[in-house]
């Protein structure tokens, strides 16, 4: 079958004048595909399938994995270095895998309703030329600590999930130190118009509603101010100088400034600008900062899995104890005595009797097995314990605390670092916090090995008296002290020390002493919050996490409030019914570096944005129309030379276009498929068209007149002959995605019977070699 | 202790949590020299951030808490405190004072300690270097070179190089000093010494500062690099020098032009002087009303340039006669 095809395919490119486009295969594939991304680095095609498995491919069709992530995915998008692959999912996560073996290395909740669009965009280090601003900026932790402690790993019985969990650690941690070498901005679009910005995808930055994004126009000397309404995002695409944002939406505009002129034709899709400069001005301090915050935040997880692995550890040997020794109260009142069982212990201890219930509890209840068996559980969770806080607890806080000091440097300089929201003042409580953390991180390693020998010096005593009960030599047991006895009968056969460390709500009673010294501390430049000592590591912790989570929240209000719209061109009308299939009409965006004249702007270059989308058939009277349009960014900006402009392309009537794309250097890809009624059902082309060679015309930006004035465009017919562009023909009837990709030079087209076909889009066909470069 | 090891690397609030860890924690545990070490940081760490006043009031405690006459660090610590402080309010006879008692001190009946020696030589220095008696003061700092060369003692050597380098600074030698910064950074970046590097990297951009205007920008960006450290862990008297260096590198530029940013310069200089009123450093001070003054004169603010011209006039006046001379040894 696939040869066959190959024959027809090699007939067919015979039969047309000039085949471009070397085609590398057509493979069948077992699934439907939904969504398809090139890696920007590497040769490796990226699928969703419908029932949204993720499978990677690499170009000669070799499959490298295959997930299922087990939610409903809504959009892909690679990381500008190819390392990651960022996940929309239908209830608003976005997931973050790691090429090399598709693990999950992130899920952030970031949107409550599915992310329609990801974009992740990379600062070039071309864009910037002025060397004196550059600040070189060290990270010193790395300098001065070990590599960062992971999540402790829970031992023992379930060793299933954690030789999973274990290498995702490595790879989060490979993942961290991979992530910050240059600065990136993954943007994410959901279906209510909400836009959230994250540098490195991990650390959010900054989020904006469209429906309240205030609208400003400037039309014949007036200024009218505009609000979209239930807007849902189809597009976002950030310049790579990270100045700009272009989105595609649809939604309903509203006349802030006179409600009463909307009407129905004011609900359709509209092109928005805005500007994102705050993203490349403040670039250093944002990465800065984004780096350390992120880092600190992944060590705030480890403090979590930590303090709550202590206390599942301690608990699990608590149970055990108590469970064995609750067994000496029953008992005692059984015998009908009414002492406790402290009481019992202790006129054990000082020799005066053993009561029969005690005697009773020990030799046959408990035993010396039993016995035996809760000195070494209560041990080995000793040493867990121990274990954790030295590796992972102690080293987290400490580079947390040194980290967050970074942190405050940063946020001293005021002239620089205020205006992207780091503020000193929530710096320096979180300062103030981490740093009583790290006292009570200390003070419960000393709790903690204080209680664990009280409890071996008990238990060795215990069995001491039980040989001695049994008659038994009591050489080999230890020698022990009986005043810890005491302690540990009046501190610790009920109370527990460490559980109330580590659980949220238990105060800690201090006693005089040291609450003494404390306050006496304060004149030396202590912690002027005299009480932390009451408080218990966990709800130090808690405190720490809410004032962090305060002061991080201040850069993302500060950035999010700098990002303005600068421009809005309405698109074309829908009518409210086919709103909802709007989201999936093919569109694209990109920017492409534009040579300006010398005498222009010579130093800098500009990004022009190149919009290409498919007018809904039916919509502006069009049908089978596809429109390109160009410099909405330029032309919001600099009012004097409006050079927004575009074209409109008809597409002959027996194909329709399936999907566009923008590709590099100005070319737009189309994907015409036969229509089903029409001769040519079953057979489709796909045109590359240089955009230059095409007459823009210019578009007047009059507002509120006339919405809509795509119309004005001028009209191209394409015909299939055209020496606009190339075109091939493609024996199968196509479905979306069309996978292009500007860096490879490659093309992934679908055809709806399950067939893919990789095209290299820069090789035309061998024996045509001539006649393609030719049309280069 | 572990906050020594910060000291040097430069992170101050790593030194501060870590004392407290110490003080709070092993209160009961530790020996009391160990336990008076820990409050001679503290102590330290106060006067660097807070000023002198709180400082000497939290010594006063300490004094209290450790009676024993035999300790030595509180009384070296109330030393060198002292001896800052006069050297800060220009109260130079004092300062010589402290100093020759530190010379006593430091080769006593007990045997010649050489860090305490090399601590009394580098006063010395900076007493000279105050009195602008430069080639003496070069002359003990070179002296003070070879000697801590001699004993290898890395982190006293990148300080003195620094110190040489400012002794050529104010002796107005640009270029001899420059040699001297260079080499104090390379020192520091090798042994991760991160403040004493900025502070190194900071003289760098006032020698080529002084060096010129048209260096103005790659002085600039020396103190664009070395900002985020200083203010992040440097003390009073550093974030106060580097704001002032920040804003004459502003003005000296000359593409820089004041009344289009005037938060530019002004902002450093203010926050500037109100690190120095705490400090009480006179000489600095008057530098910051005086960049201040010329600033408002170039805004045409007449009324803010004769309170800036007051408040110059008056730190200069303090620092040429001491008044209060007396009060100086007692706190």
């Amino acid at each position: 079958m696939a040869e066959e095809q190959m024959e027809e395919a090699a007939s067919s490119s015979a039969a047309a004048s000039g085949t471009p486009f070397q085609l590398q295969f057509d493979k069948p594939i077992p699934f439907q595909i939904k969504l398809a991304e090139w890696n920007p680095e590497k040769d490796l095609l990226a699928m969703v399938t419908d029932d949204s498995k993720v499978l990677l491919h690499r170009f000669n069709w070799q499959r490298l994995w295959t997930i299922s992530p087990g939610k409903c995915i809504t959009s892909i998008c690679w990381s500008p270095d190819g390392k990651i692959v960022a996940l929309g999912t239908e209830d608003g996560f976005v997931l973050l895998h790691d090429v090399e073996n598709g693990k999950m290395l992130r899920s952030i909740k970031s949107h409550d309703v599915a992310i329609v669009c990801l974009n992740w965009a990379e600062d070039e280090p071309l864009s910037r030329t002025d060397k004196e601003d550059l600040l070189s900026y060290e990270d010193r932790t790395t300098r001065f600590f070990p590599p960062a402690p992971v999540m402790p790993r829970i031992g023992g019985l379930n060793s299933g999930d954690t030789g999973l969990a274990d290498e995702n650690e490595e790879a989060i941690q490979a993942f961290s130190s991979a992530s910050c070498q240059r600065f990136n901005i993954l943007c994410t679009g959901d279906k209510d118009g909400c836009i959230c910005f994250s540098i490195f995808g991990i650390f959010p930055i900054g989020k904006i509603n469209i429906n309240k994004v205030p609208i400003h126009v400037q039309s014949s000397g007036k200024r009218t101010s505009y609000r979209l309404q239930d807007v849902s995002i189809s597009k976002v695409s950030l310049s790579r100088n990270l100045h700009q944002l272009v989105l595609l939406c649809s939604g309903k505009l509203i006349n802030t400034d006179n409600l009463s002129l909307s009407n129905d034709l004011s609900v359709g899709v509209h092109c928005l600008h805005l500007d994102t400069s705050i993203f490349s001005n403040r670039k250093n301090e944002l990465h800065q900062v984004s780096q350390q915050a992120s880092s600190i935040q992944d060590l705030v997880e480890v403090v979590r899995a930590s303090i709550s692995m202590m206390s599942k550890q301690w608990s699990n040997a608590m149970n055990l104890f108590h469970e064995k020794f609750s067994a000496l109260p029953s008992l005692l009142t059984a015998h009908g005595m009414e002492s406790s069982s402290e009481d019992e212990f202790m006129s054990l201890l000082f020799g005066t009797h053993t009561s029969p219930a005690l005697h009773q509890f020990l030799v046959s209840s408990l035993g010396e097995a039993g016995l035996k068996r809760i000195a070494k559980t209560i041990e080995s969770a000793g040493r867990e314990l121990r274990i954790v806080v030295s590796e992972h607890l102690q080293p987290a806080v400490e580079i947390i605390s040194f980290r967050l000091a970074e942190l405050r440097g940063l946020a001293r300089w005021r002239s620089r670092f205020q205006n992207i929201g780091l503020d000193e003042k929530l710096m320096d409580g979180v300062t103030e916090r981490v740093g009583m953390l790290v006292v009570q991180v200390e003070r419960f390693s000393r709790v903690a090995a204080t209680v664990l020998y009280l409890f071996q010096n008990f238990f060795s005593w215990v069995l001491k008296c039980v040989k001695i009960l049994l008659s038994e030599p009591t050489d080999q047991v230890p020698s022990t002290n009986s005043e810890l006895v005491v302690i540990f009968l009046k501190f610790l056969l009920d109370k527990d020390p460490i559980k109330q460390l580590v659980e949220t709500d238990q105060i800690f009673e201090w006693d005089i002493d040291t609450a003494k010294h404390v306050e006496h501390l304060v004149v030396f430049g202590g912690f002027t919050d005299t009480k932390f000592l009451e408080r218990s590591l966990a709800k130090q912790f808690s405190e720490l996490e809410e004032s962090l989570k305060e002061a991080f929240l201040m850069p993302f209000t500060t950035v999010s409030s700098q990002i303005h719209c600068q421009g809005l061109l309405p698109l074309y009308p829908v009518t409210s019914s086919d709103a909802l299939s709007s989201t999936s009409t093919p569109a694209s965006i990109a920017f492409y570096k534009e040579d300006k004249d010398s005498q222009h702007n010579a130093s800098s270059y500009s990004s022009t944005d190149y919009i290409c989308f498919k007018i809904p058939d039916g919509s502006l009277n069009l049908r089978n129309f596809v429109a390109v349009i160009k410099d909405l960014c330029n032309s919001c900006s600099t009012s004097s030379t409006p050079s927004l402009s575009g074209f409109l392309l008809h597409i002959p009537v027996e194909y329709e276009c399936v999907d566009l794309s923008l590709y590099k250097d100005n070319q737009v890809v189309l994907l015409l498929s036969g229509k089903s009624s029409s001769e040519s059902a079953g057979r489709s082309w796909m045109v590359m068209l240089q955009t230059e060679n095409l007459s823009f015309s210019q578009l007047s930006r009059t507002f509120p007149a006339n919405y809509y004035n795509l119309q004005e465009l001028e009209v191209l017919e394409l015909q299939l002959d055209t020496d606009y562009g190339k075109v091939r023909s493609i024996p199968h009837p196509l479905s979306t995605p069309l996978a292009v990709s500007a860096s490879r030079g490659v093309a992934c087209v679908f055809s709806s019977r399950r067939h893919a076909l990789v095209y290299i889009l820069d090789e035309d066909e061998d024996e045509d070699e001539d006649e393609g470069s030719e049309m280069e | 202790m572990r906050a020594t090891a910060w000291e040097h690397y430069g992170s101050a609030p790593m030194v501060r949590m870590n004392t407290l860890v110490y003080a709070t924690c092993f209160a009961d545990a530790a020996s009391s020299s160990e336990l008076s070490l820990a409050y001679v940081k503290l102590i330290e760490q106060l006067a660097v951030f807070k000023g002198y006043s709180a400082a000497f009031c939290a010594l006063k405690l300490a004094e209290e808490k450790f009676p024993s006459s035999t300790n030595s660090q509180i009384h070296l610590l109330k030393m060198q405190l002292l001896h800052e402080r006069a050297l800060h309010r220009g109260h130079l006879r004092i300062a010589q004072q402290i100093g020759d008692e530190f010379g006593v001190l430091s080769s006593s009946v007990s045997g010649v300690d050489i860090e305490l020696k090399t601590e009394a030589s580098l006063r010395r220095a900076r007493t000279l270097l105050a009195a602008k008696q430069f080639s003496q003061a070069a002359a003990v700092a070179n002296s003070l070179f070879t000697t801590c060369y001699k004993y290898n003692m890395q982190v006293e050597n990148a300080s003195v190089l620094l110190l040489l380098a400012e002794i050529h600074r104010k002796s107005d030698n640009a270029v001899l000093g420059l040699t001297y910064a260079l080499a104090s950074q390379s020192f520091c970046k090798s042994f991760n010494l991160d403040l004493l590097e900025a502070s190194a990297t900071l003289t760098l951009a006032e020698l080529w500062l002084a060096l010129g205007s048209n260096h103005a920008k790659r002085a600039l960006s020396l103190v664009y690099q070395s900002l985020p450290m200083i203010l992040g862990h440097g003390g009073l008297e550093l974030r106060a020098r580097s704001q002032i260096v920040l804003a004459k590198c502003h003005l000296t530029d000359p593409e820089f032009s004041v009344s289009e940013d005037p938060c530019a310069v002004l902002d450093p200089l203010n926050q500037a002087a109100e690190d120095l009123q705490v400090l009480e450093y006179h000489e600095m001070a008057a530098e910051v009303y005086y960049l201040k003054a010329m600033t408002y004169n170039h805004l045409g603010k007449e009324y803010e340039r004769e309170e800036a011209a007051a408040r110059f006039k008056e730190h200069v006046t303090a620092l040429e006669n001491p008044r209060d001379e007396e009060d100086s040894l007692v706190y």
